[in-house]
C-alpha cells in the first residue's frame, strides 16, 4: 500500500513521488493586442496617428503538458481493423492448433502427455515473457531496429502504467497475435504430434494473451471480472500485487507477466542480475536498471488513482 | 492452483555456490575441481568438500583454476595504485589484520552493495584493528568516483590487467564470464585465515569477515 502526497493544481492532480522530478504547471496569460487610431490632434497642418497597443489578460489557460499520457479517446489506444485482423488470425491459429492437439490425443489415446506438455508450455510462456520484458526494459531505445517501437512503448508504460487498461483489446494484443500467427501456423501444418501441439498451443496462447493478463494486473479489483480476480488470487494469472512490485524503483524484479510463477525463482536467484553482469562484462553495456531512473521512467499517477494505492 | 517453482536450496546452491575456506575435511558434494579443502555455503547451508580431484555432482559454474593462495599461506605481495593515485603496498599493513576483497567492477549492483556494507560496518573493522582494501580492475579515477559517490572510507586499489587477481588465484564465475567476488582475511603476520567467495550475496562477505576477525 502506498500513500502519495497530492498537489492541487488547476487542471489535474499530481502525485509527488519523492525521488522523481515533478511536472510543473505554469499559468499562461493569453494576451490580446488591439490597435486604435487616435483622433488627430488639432493642428493646423499635421495629422498624427498614434497606434496604441493594449494588453489585456482575458483568461488564465491551464498548461497542458507538452508530453503527457494518451487520453482515453486517443487514437493510439484504439483498435484498428488491421489490429482486429491480426488478433483474429492469431486466435484462429490457436484454435486449429488446439483442435489438432485434441484430435491427435484422441486418435492416439494419449491425454496425459499433451496435458503435461501444455503445463510446461504455460510455465515456459511465463519465463519467456519475463526474459523478453527484462530485455526490452533494460536495453535499447526507440531507435533500436525491430524492437524500437516496443521499447518506446514499454518506457511509456512505466511512466503511465494505467493507460494499458484503456487500450482496446485488439490494439493491445495485435503485435503478439501477429508473431504467434507467423510462428505457430507452420508448426501446425508440419507437426502432427499431439504432445508438441499441446505444448505449442498453450505456450503460444499464453504468450499471445500475456498483454491482456498484463492489462488485468494493472486493473483495480472492483473493475475486473470476478473470474479474473479469482484467477489472479489463485496464482494462475499474474497478480496485481506481484506486478505492482515491478513498477517500483529500481524496476528490476517481477518481470514475468503470464502467471508470475517464475518470478520468485528468477528474483531469488538473481538470474537477471547474473545475465546483466555477463552482458556488462562481455559487451560493456549497462542495463537501464543499474542507473537511477530518468524522468521518462518515473511513474506519473493517474488522477483517478492519485490518492491511495491499495494492492 | 497456486503453483510456484521453488527448488530446494541444495539445487539452487549448485548454481551459484559460495565457498569458505576452513581447515576441515568432510564429505564430497558438488565441487570445483582442484579447489583445496573448503566449505561452500549458500543461504546458510554448509557443504564441505575434500581437496582431492572429484567429479562434480552438478555442473559447476566456476572456472577450474588452481587456488594459488590458500588458507594458511602468505599471499604474494602487491603494489597497486589507490583511488588517489598513490602507490599502496600490501606490506604496508603488516602488523594488523587486513581484509582484502576482490570484486568485479565499480558501479555494479553487487559491488555497490558490498562496498556500502563494508562502509556501514567500517567502525567494527576499525575496532578490530583491521584495514579494508577493495581490489578490482577499474582505474584509479573510477575508484575515486565510486568512493566519492558512496562515501567509502577505505582503500580501493586498481589491479591493472587483473594481475594480482590472477596471482592470488581468484576464481571466475559462470564459466569464466564474471570476475569472481572473493574476500581474504589476513592476520597480523600476513597469513590468510579466511577465504570467502560469494558472487550474488555480497553483504555476506562482511558478516563472515567480521566473524573471523573476532577470533584473530
Amino acid at each position: 500500500m502506498s500513500i502519495l502526497k497530492q498537489h492541487r493544481c488547476p487542471s489535474r492532480s499530481l502525485t509527488h513521488i519523492p525521488t522523481s522530478p515533478r511536472l510543473h504547471l505554469v499559468a499562461r496569460l493569453t494576451c490580446s493586442a488591439t490597435t486604435t487610431t487616435t483622433k488627430p490632434k488639432s493642428s493646423q497642418n499635421q495629422l498624427v496617428i498614434e497606434p496604441r497597443l493594449e494588453t489585456k489578460p482575458d483568461s488564465i489557460t491551464p498548461i497542458i503538458p507538452s508530453v503527457g499520457p494518451p487520453l482515453s479517446n486517443d487514437p493510439s489506444l484504439q483498435s484498428t481493423w488491421s489490429h482486429r485482423a491480426w488478433v483474429a488470425s492469431g486466435c484462429t491459429t490457436l484454435f486449429f492448433s488446439l483442435a489438432k492437439t485434441v484430435t491427435g490425443a484422441a486418435d492416439t489415446h494419449m491425454w496425459f502427455e499433451p496435458i503435461v506438455a501444455g503445463y510446461v508450455g504455460y510455465v515456459l510462456a511465463d519465463l519467456l515473457s519475463g526474459v523478453y520484458h527484462w530485455g526490452i526494459d533494460n536495453y535499447g531505445d526507440a531507435t533500436t531496429p525491430i524492437f524500437g517501437s516496443q521499447i518506446e512503448g514499454f518506457q511509456g508504460h512505466h511512466k503511465w502504467p494505467w493507460t494499458i487498461t484503456r487500450r482496446q483489446f485488439a490494439n493491445n494484443l495485435h503485435a503478439l497475435a501477429r508473431s504467434i500467427t507467423l510462428t505457430v501456423l507452420p508448426i501446425e501444418i508440419l507437426c502432427n504430434d499431439p504432445v508438441i501441439q499441446g505444448f505449442v498451443t498453450v505456450c503460444a496462447g499464453c504468450i499471445m494473451f500475456s498483454q491482456q493478463f498484463h492489462a488485468w494486473s494493472h486493473g483495480t479489483k472492483s473493475r475486473l471480472p470476478p473470474l479474473v480476480v479469482a484467477l489472479q488470487d489463485a496464482g494462475v494469472l499474474v497478480s496485481r500485487s506481484q506486478h505492482s512490485a515491478h513498477h517500483r524503483p529500481p524496476y528490476n524484479s517481477n518481470y514475468c507477466i503470464v502467471s508470475g510463477v517464475c518470478n520468485e525463482f528468477l528474483d531469488k536467484n538473481k538470474v537477471f542480475e547474473a545475465l546483466e553482469m555477463i552482458i556488462f562484462f562481455k559487451l560493456e553495456v549497462r542495463p537501464r536498471s543499474w542507473s537511477e531512473p530518468g524522468a521518462e521512467w518515473i511513474e506519473e499517477m493517474d488522477e483517478a488513482q492519485s490518492q491511495v494505492t491499495v494492492h | 492452483m497456486a503453483s510456484s517453482l521453488s527448488l530446494s536450496s541444495h539445487t539452487v546452491a549448485s548454481l551459484f555456490p559460495s565457498h569458505t575456506s576452513k581447515p576441515q575435511l568432510s564429505l564430497s558434494k558438488s565441487i570445483p575441481i582442484l579447489t583445496k579443502s573448503s566449505q561452500s555455503q549458500f543461504h546458510g547451508l554448509k557443504f564441505s568438500h575434500s581437496s582431492s580431484l572429484s567429479i562434480p555432482r552438478f555442473s559447476t559454474f566456476k572456472t577450474s583454476i588452481s587456488a594459488k593462495v590458500n588458507k594458511g599461506a602468505v599471499p604474494p605481495a602487491f603494489t597497486l595504485k589507490d583511488q588517489d593515485g598513490k602507490t599502496v603496498s600490501l606490506s604496508k599493513f603488516k602488523g594488523k589484520p587486513v581484509v582484502v576483497y576482490f570484486y568485479p567492477a565499480d558501479e555494479t549492483p553487487g559491488c555497490t552493495k558490498q562496498a556500502c556494507a563494508f562502509r556501514d560496518s567500517y567502525e567494527k573493522f576499525k575496532k578490530a584493528g583491521a584495514e579494508v582494501i577493495g581490489i578490482s580492475v577499474d582505474s584509479a579515477e573510477s575508484h575515486k568516483n565510486f568512493a566519492k559517490k558512496y562515501r567509502l572510507p577505505f582503500t580501493l586499489l586498481s589491479d591493472e590487467g587483473n594481475k594480482v587477481r590472477k596471482e592470488w588465484g581468484v576464481p571466475s564465475d559462470l564459466f569464466g564470464t564474471l570476475p569472481g567476488r572473493q574476500t581474504y582475511v589476513l592476520d597480523k603476520k600476513g597469513v590468510v585465515q579466511l577465504i570467502y567467495n560469494n558472487q550474488f550475496q555480497p553483504e555476506k562477505h562482511i558478516d563472515e569477515t567480521l566473524k573471523i576477525l573476532q577470533s584473530l
